[in-house]
């Protein structure tokens, strides 16, 4: 059958031809050439969204990660340092003033702080004394680097931030991220000189739990601008202001370390679960310096 | 827009919009410069190319960040196209309107991904999130693309524009 023959069916595709300047010119009328930009789109959207639910399911793809972060790192350091020297110029000369006081301050805070120290010592060596006895295993701090944050979150869907120390300073993806407030997240990706770290308030976050108060345990997972316990039982004691610490289980951060404190706690009579919101010990909006502990 | 517009935005966005935004933070919320730049896009150039733009914008934030790839490539070519579409019909690139069409994009991106991320994790806290990230966010993300926009319109973006208003009359 001819395309453009009179038994053409609708949608099929069809063509007009006339002759404009002695050139011959060929218009498709038929539905998918009428709307191929629409079409492209369709199968473009589909395809992403596609991409996404494959994701879910199987975990999240790696493409092309490494060269991404490579140059955006090397960006961001540059913007950083630039901006830091500029601000450290300035700083020094309107800090220059208070230098005296601050000094004054900070000698009295050595002082207390030696004080606190020796106290302190001596409870670790009394409590090492005990473990033995108790043929307990001894505890070791975890050996760490420090790192400075160049650059917070870049997409609206997950939250993350960018470290100036990578896998030359012996990190590595998966390793724990502290602050002295407590736990910031977790390694997502590694370049010499720079790490992705996943905050606990990213959706793809998720951490062994227990409640200070009661040992009750739990799986925190993110929520973006906050964090819950995934499928915690409707009859567990959870309280508002329950203080969520590192239980170890997870094998990624060491048990103890403070997490998030429970802020709501939602129970529905029809539901086995009851909904657990948290906020995390650290404030992600003013974190500039962070530890990774490498062991 | 030229190629190597692109290639400028697509390799320093990024950087830009983590480091460089951040002594602009207020309580944690940082104006969305990807979604500012897109939306400017939008108004220079057609809907299909916007489109496009948006979905390479969102794709390298995805890869970049710890995000499932293709979630801001879906919200941002949508956000791209419907600037584009809108650009159609903005004659004014220093408009305060722009600002108000602007905040009105990321408040819908925003609401748009904490409702697939309610389908695809559950339980995200929508209200708290509407109220202290996505409505401010919108809001400052507002008022940096207008002061964005003035600042453009000053110089030869707007004779760009004006270029283009001819090509449309025609």
């Amino acid at each position: 059958m001819p395309a453009n023959g009179p038994g053409a069916l609708a949608g099929e595709r069809r063509t007009i031809s006339r002759r404009v300047n002695g050139k011959r010119l060929t218009r498709m009328t038929g539905f998918i050439p009428k709307h191929k930009k629409l079409l492209s789109f369709l199968f473009l959207f589909s395809l992403l969204f596609w991409l996404v639910t494959v994701q879910v399911k199987n975990g999240r793809f790696t493409f092309m990660e490494k060269p991404v972060l490579a140059i955006s790192g090397f960006f961001e350091r540059i913007i950083t340092g630039s901006f830091n020297a500029v601000v450290s110029v300035g700083n020094g000369y309107a800090f220059l003033v208070s230098t005296h006081q601050e000094n004054q301050r900070l000698k009295e805070e050595v002082e207390r702080l030696r004080l606190e120290n020796a106290v302190m010592s001596e409870i670790l060596l009394e409590n090492e004394r005990l473990r033995d006895a108790l043929n307990f295993k001894r505890l070791h701090p975890p050996a760490s680097v420090m790192a400075q944050v160049i650059g917070k979150e870049s997409s609206p869907s997950s939250s993350t931030v960018t470290i100036n120390k990578g896998s030359d300073a012996g990190i590595e993806k998966g390793m724990a991220v502290i602050t002295s407030a407590g736990v910031v997240g977790k390694v997502h990706a590694v370049l010499p000189g720079t790490s992705k770290i996943m905050l606990l308030t990213d959706p793809g976050s998720t951490l062994a739990v227990r409640v200070l108060r009661n040992r009750e345990e739990g799986l925190l997972e993110g929520k973006l601008e906050s964090c819950a316990i995934k499928y915690s039982s409707y009859y567990a004691d959870i309280q508002e202001g329950d203080l969520l610490v590192t239980s170890g289980f997870d094998g990624i951060y060491p048990k103890g370390l403070s997490v998030a404190t429970v802020v709501r706690v939602t129970k529905h009579e029809a539901r086995a679960f009851q909904t657990v919101v948290a906020e995390p010990a650290v404030r992600f909006s003013r974190l500039e310096e962070v530890l990774v502990l490498t062991k | 827009m030229k190629p190597r517009v692109y290639v400028f935005i697509f390799l320093l966005l990024i950087p830009f919009q983590a480091s460089l935004l951040n002594p602009l933070s207020l309580a944690g919320i940082k104006p969305d410069l990807a979604l500012a730049m897109l939306y400017i896009i939008g108004l220079l150039t057609s809907p299909g190319e916007a489109a496009l733009a948006g979905i390479g914008i969102g794709l390298l934030q995805d890869i970049g960040s710890a995000s499932l790839i293709g979630l801001t490539g879906i919200t941002r070519g949508l956000v791209g196209l419907s600037a584009g579409l809108l650009g159609r019909r903005v004659l004014d690139i220093g408009s305060p309107s722009n600002s108000i069409f602007l905040a009105v994009f990321s408040l819908l991106e925003g609401i748009c991904i904490s409702l697939i991320m309610q389908v695809l994790y559950g339980s995200v806290p929508f209200f708290s999130l509407l109220a202290e990230r996505i409505l401010p966010q919108a809001l400052y993300t507002g008022l940096l693309g207008f002061l964005f926009l003035q600042f453009m319109g000053g110089r030869d973006i707007s004779a760009m524009l004006r270029r283009r208003t001819v090509q449309k009359e025609l």
